[in-house]
């Protein structure tokens, strides 16, 4: 099947709009959405599906998600683009409690179909509040999915998917990707299964584990070390729940070092979690403790160069790769 | 504006509607009763002398519609449809209830055959879900109306306005339908309120804002299915307020300090007040069967088998 060239947001939309095409209970909201999105994802959505299914709202991230959760119990199938993953807190009631909680806490086995997206991570001095990784919201609340795809492949492959997915999929799509360009398979039915991990290089000597804006440095950094005799194994998770915890563990086994990376803050991120089911299930196959990175834990600033400072370099992954191999 | 859809009040509408009423007046006595017996695990909100608002409401819904609701008691549930059955199996913590064995004394009763889409424990929560039930309506142009239940301490709450901004904006088929008992708890709706009349809030989104007796249940159904006319009729919201008497206390066994026995001098009971509007003497007959058809469902519920450990790993995922 074809493929063609596309930018990862450009991807996203692509996947949208193949599915609006096959299925009338599709629909888009958000703030200026109709007008052709903040991030390009929607361009042209309202023209071909018009304004009742490509639909602007008001600034009102808890109206948004909330009216998400009562239309996907309604039977259709919402897709809230809700601007910045920062702005999860204002929904967080609609979102964690709602839209997590609401079959389960009723009882009712029926699908629930919801996609939100949350644009995450820096993009260059987008400032504290528009910048923040909030993906570990999704992981730390039971009842809903969460994808982070890191290449304009898999952002149109895992839009699907969470399109066809009968629960709600927080979407995070990675601001600093938005404008990188992949070939994207052109077919419609081309899907990312939600929770499968994808080995993106193979290594012998350790397991990097990332995901999102930090899969490309991570691979920086392999290459870096790598002439220096350290083989490393990179896994892009895509999803973080469910998490491809058989893909994390085989390679572990093999390699018996693990680090893992992320933009997201290091404290109570989605690293410690990691860190930890590798610890407590495979203990004995580590020849090393299992290594973090993460942004540092302030706010992240509005001089780029400042924000910069606060997330993972590929120097510093190298650093902990070089410091994890002779350990 | 056009023919409403829902009848006008006929003999049978009304025992219908008694006859619902007095199902929950009887859940009532019984909640307060396992209460006090310490039998009881969750938090019973009672919702004693507040039931001719949900019952004269739901009696003007169609089966189709949808009702969001965050009442006290159980009268929403069995005014929309439900039996006995279900809602004391939750009450009961029972395999049998609507939530197949999860329990619920802030109860999440729902059956989606017949509208009921359940409630959210965080008060005020289903303002955008309504919202959201009615867009998918708008969209696929279904005809079906979404009733927001809340009290009025909720209006508080920004989705309260959030949704009802846009809902006014976009004509949704949506109705949203306050008990106002004057109450947060204990605090006065007037220590934090600038009105205390619901209803007001409607002139600011260009909507109609009805003041009605809550404690009459055919005042509501008449005011509630012209709203729902309306609705249905793409004319967009109405904020209905019903006025209504909290008998009891937040949560039973909540000592009330803060309230004045003569708050309830002029009260008037809704079952006294429907009964009063029934030819005859057709009401004591209606009274005695509701109350032997939920002493049933009771024994059942009490019979019947306690959830096992598995329940809790049930409806967390749907698996195609």
């Amino acid at each position: 099947m074809s493929h063609e060239v596309m930018g990862y947001n450009a991807a996203m939309g692509l996947a949208l709009v193949e599915e609006m095409r096959a299925d009338d209970s599709i629909f888009v909201i958000g703030q200026g959405v109709a007008t052709g999105g903040w991030f390009g994802a929607e361009k042209g959505l309202a023209s071909e599906f018009g304004t009742e299914r490509v639909i602007d709202c008001g600034i009102s991230e808890a109206f948004e998600a909330g009216l998400a959760a009562g239309a996907a119990i309604a039977g259709m199938k919402p897709v809230v683009n809700m601007g910045f993953g920062d702005f999860a807190l204002i929904a967080g009631d609609e979102i964690y409690h709602k839209l997590a909680k609401w079959r389960y806490m009723h009882g009712l086995d029926v699908p629930m179909t919801a996609v939100i997206i949350f644009p995450i991570g820096t993009m260059g001095g987008a400032g504290p509040e528009h910048s923040s990784c909030t993906e570990v919201l999704g992981m730390h609340f039971p009842g809903l999915k969460v994808v982070v795809p890191s290449t304009a492949e898999d952002a149109k492959g895992l839009m699907k998917s969470a399109l066809r997915e009968p629960n709600p999929v927080l979407f995070h799509s990675v601001q600093g990707l938005g404008w990188t360009r992949g070939a994207v398979p052109l077919d419609p039915e081309f899907t990312v299964p939600i929770g499968k991990a994808a080995i993106r290089r193979k290594g012998a000597g350790l397991t990097i584990i990332t995901y999102g804006s930090m899969v490309s440095r991570s691979l920086d950094a392999a290459e870096l070390v790598a002439k220096e005799g350290i083989d490393c194994e990179v896994i892009d998770l895509r999803s973080l729940v469910p998490l491809d915890w058989d893909c994390v563990f085989g390679s572990v086994r093999k390699t018996h070092r693990a680090m893992v990376v992320h933009e997201a803050f290091l404290t109570a991120g989605p690293g410690a979690e990691i860190a930890a089911r590798i610890q407590e299930s495979i203990f004995f196959d580590l020849e090393a403790p299992v290594m973090r990175l993460g942004a540092r834990d302030f706010p992240l600033t509005q001089h780029a160069d400042l924000e910069a400072l606060a997330i993972p370099s590929t120097a510093e992954i190298a650093a902990v790769a070089r410091r994890l191999a002779t350990t | 504006m056009s023919a409403p859809t829902a009848p006008k009040l006929s003999a049978p509408m009304l025992e219908g509607m008694l006859y619902r009423m007095a199902m929950a007046r009887t859940i009532e006595r019984l909640m307060m009763r396992h209460t006090r017996e310490h039998k009881f695990s969750g938090w019973w909100h009672p919702g004693e002398g507040q039931e001719a608002a949900p019952i004269g409401a739901t009696a003007a819904m169609g089966e189709d519609d949808y009702l969001w609701y965050q009442g006290r008691g159980s009268a929403w549930a069995l005014g929309k449809g439900m039996l006995p059955g279900p809602i004391l199996g939750d009450l009961l913590g029972k395999m049998t209830g609507a939530t197949r064995g999860k329990g619920g004394g802030v109860p999440h009763w729902s059956d989606y055959s017949i509208g009921v889409m359940g409630e959210g424990a965080t008060l005020g929560s289903v303002f955008p879900l309504a919202g959201g039930s009615a867009l998918a309506s708008k969209i696929r142009r279904d005809g079906r109306v979404s009733l927001a239940n809340f009290g009025d301490g909720t209006t508080a709450r920004g989705t309260f306005h959030e949704t009802l901004m846009h809902a006014a904006a976009w004509k949704l088929p949506l109705i949203y339908f306050c008990e106002n008992n004057g109450l947060l708890v204990g605090t006065r709706l007037g220590d934090v309120s600038p009105t205390t009349t619901i209803a007001d809030f409607a002139s600011g989104y260009h909507i109609p804002g009805v003041t009605v007796d809550g404690q009459d249940a055919v005042a509501v159904y008449e005011v509630t299915r012209e709203a729902i006319a309306r609705a249905r009729a793409g004319k967009g919201p109405t904020l209905i307020e019903a006025k209504v008497v909290r008998r009891r206390g937040h949560y039973a066994g909540d000592p009330q300090t803060y309230r004045d026995e003569r708050e309830f001098d002029d009260y008037r009971d809704p079952i006294d007040l429907l009964s009063a509007r029934l030819p005859g003497n057709s009401s004591a007959r209606i009274l005695e069967e509701a109350e032997a058809e939920v002493q049933a469902a009771y024994a059942a519920a009490l019979a019947a088998p306690e959830p096992d450990a598995s329940v809790i790993e049930r409806d967390l995922y749907y698996v195609a």
